[in-house]
């Protein structure tokens, strides 16, 4: 019986309390007005706050684009294949960010980062063609020999900025 | 076909002089458009020069455009860009709107873009920020001050529970059911 009864108290931590299992389902956007900020808490998010007032580290982002994911920073190069609108020159902002950070401290998204909280700029440098590409199919002994070429459409991007704004705890504008 | 097989150099993703982290420059440099008046085969570059050509070289006033007639010979287009590179493609029986697109896509490529298969699709001069990842990374700092060797550290707890300690858990746990009722009675 007195395992039966700890057992049921550990899973009824399990549910209830905030660093459990589930806690990966508890929504971002949940009204945060009505909870109190432990004190440890908010010295967190100061100084995370401070850390990006200083701007003491290189900030880095994991952006979703094009159904890839991609950890980029200041000045890295992306190829993007297949077809996809944005022109030379174009200047864009990467809005699905599922993850920003610096040397000290990572944001995590669940899934994305909270919308104006983190822009990445970026700029198209360059529309082409890749190489070709061979596709060579043979079976033996079967009278069976098929060979297609392709190319892809590839797009080069410059990230410009990995910006993070120090405003980590305040309720999330939802813009979109 | 595996990649070593091909007679293709192999290349990683650069962009000429920094392209994009100030400002963004126009790769292509000039370009030179060769055909015929008579032959046929020109008759798609003909209708391109006479109908878009002056358009594109307006939108484009960073673009030389050059145009080189010559009896008798196949139509050509002939792209050469900043950092050096030369894109020779033959447009022979190619029509008005094929040789639009291929207009725009040397216009905006950065140079030889197909002489080459990339390795990698992703560059970047800081490849870590946080520090790359090794096995005590994420690791409870108690290990740092234990003394080794230690039954804590050392255990080897990737074996599967065997039958006899499976019988002695049995009894285990029914020995402790029967004391509690023993305290219920």
């Amino acid at each position: 019986m007195a395992m039966i009864r700890a057992g049921l108290q550990r899973l009824a931590s399990v549910f209830s309390s905030q660093g459990g299992i589930l806690s990966r389902l508890i929504t971002q956007n949940a009204p945060s007005q009505n909870t109190t900020v432990p004190n440890t808490t908010k010295d967190v998010i100061a100084t995370c706050n401070k850390l990006i007032e200083e701007r003491s580290s290189r900030n880095f982002a994991i952006v979703h684009l094009l159904g890839k994911q991609w950890r980029v920073t200041d000045g890295d190069l992306l190829v993007v294949e297949g077809y996809w609108p944005p022109n030379i020159g174009d200047k864009i902002t990467l809005d699905k960010v599922l993850l920003a950070a610096t040397k000290d401290f990572s944001l995590i998204g669940r899934p994305l980062v909270q919308p104006g909280l983190v822009t990445v700029t970026a700029t198209i440098i360059s529309k082409g063609l890749s190489h070709t590409r061979t596709h060579f199919k043979k079976k033996r002994r079967k009278q069976y020999m098929r060979i297609n070429f392709q190319r892809a459409q590839q797009t080069i991007l410059r990230i410009n900025s990995v910006e993070i704004a120090n405003r980590i705890n305040e309720a999330p504008n939802n813009v979109f | 076909m595996s990649n070593k097989n091909l007679f293709l150099k192999s290349a990683f993703v650069r962009a000429p002089l920094q392209n994009g982290v100030g400002r963004y420059v126009c790769q292509l440099q000039r370009i030179v458009l060769k055909f015929c008046k008579s032959h046929g085969a020109s008759r798609g570059i003909r209708d391109f020069i006479e109908q878009d050509l002056v358009d594109f070289s307006r939108q484009n006033p960073g673009v030389v455009v050059y145009l080189k007639p010559r009896r008798h010979r196949g139509p050509v287009l002939v792209a050469e860009y900043l950092n050096g590179d030369r894109v020779w493609m033959s447009v022979h029986n190619k029509t008005h709107s094929e040789i639009t697109k291929w207009m725009e896509v040397l216009r905006t490529q950065q140079g030889d873009v197909a002489g080459a298969r990339l390795k990698k699709y992703q560059y970047t001069d800081y490849p870590s920020v946080q520090g790359p990842w090794t096995p005590f990374t994420f690791k409870d700092p108690e290990l740092n001050v234990a003394t080794l060797p230690d039954p804590k550290f050392g255990a080897n707890n990737r074996l599967s529970v065997s039958a006899t300690e499976k019988l002695r858990l049995m009894f285990e746990k029914q020995k402790i059911s029967e004391k509690d009722m023993k305290i219920g009675e």
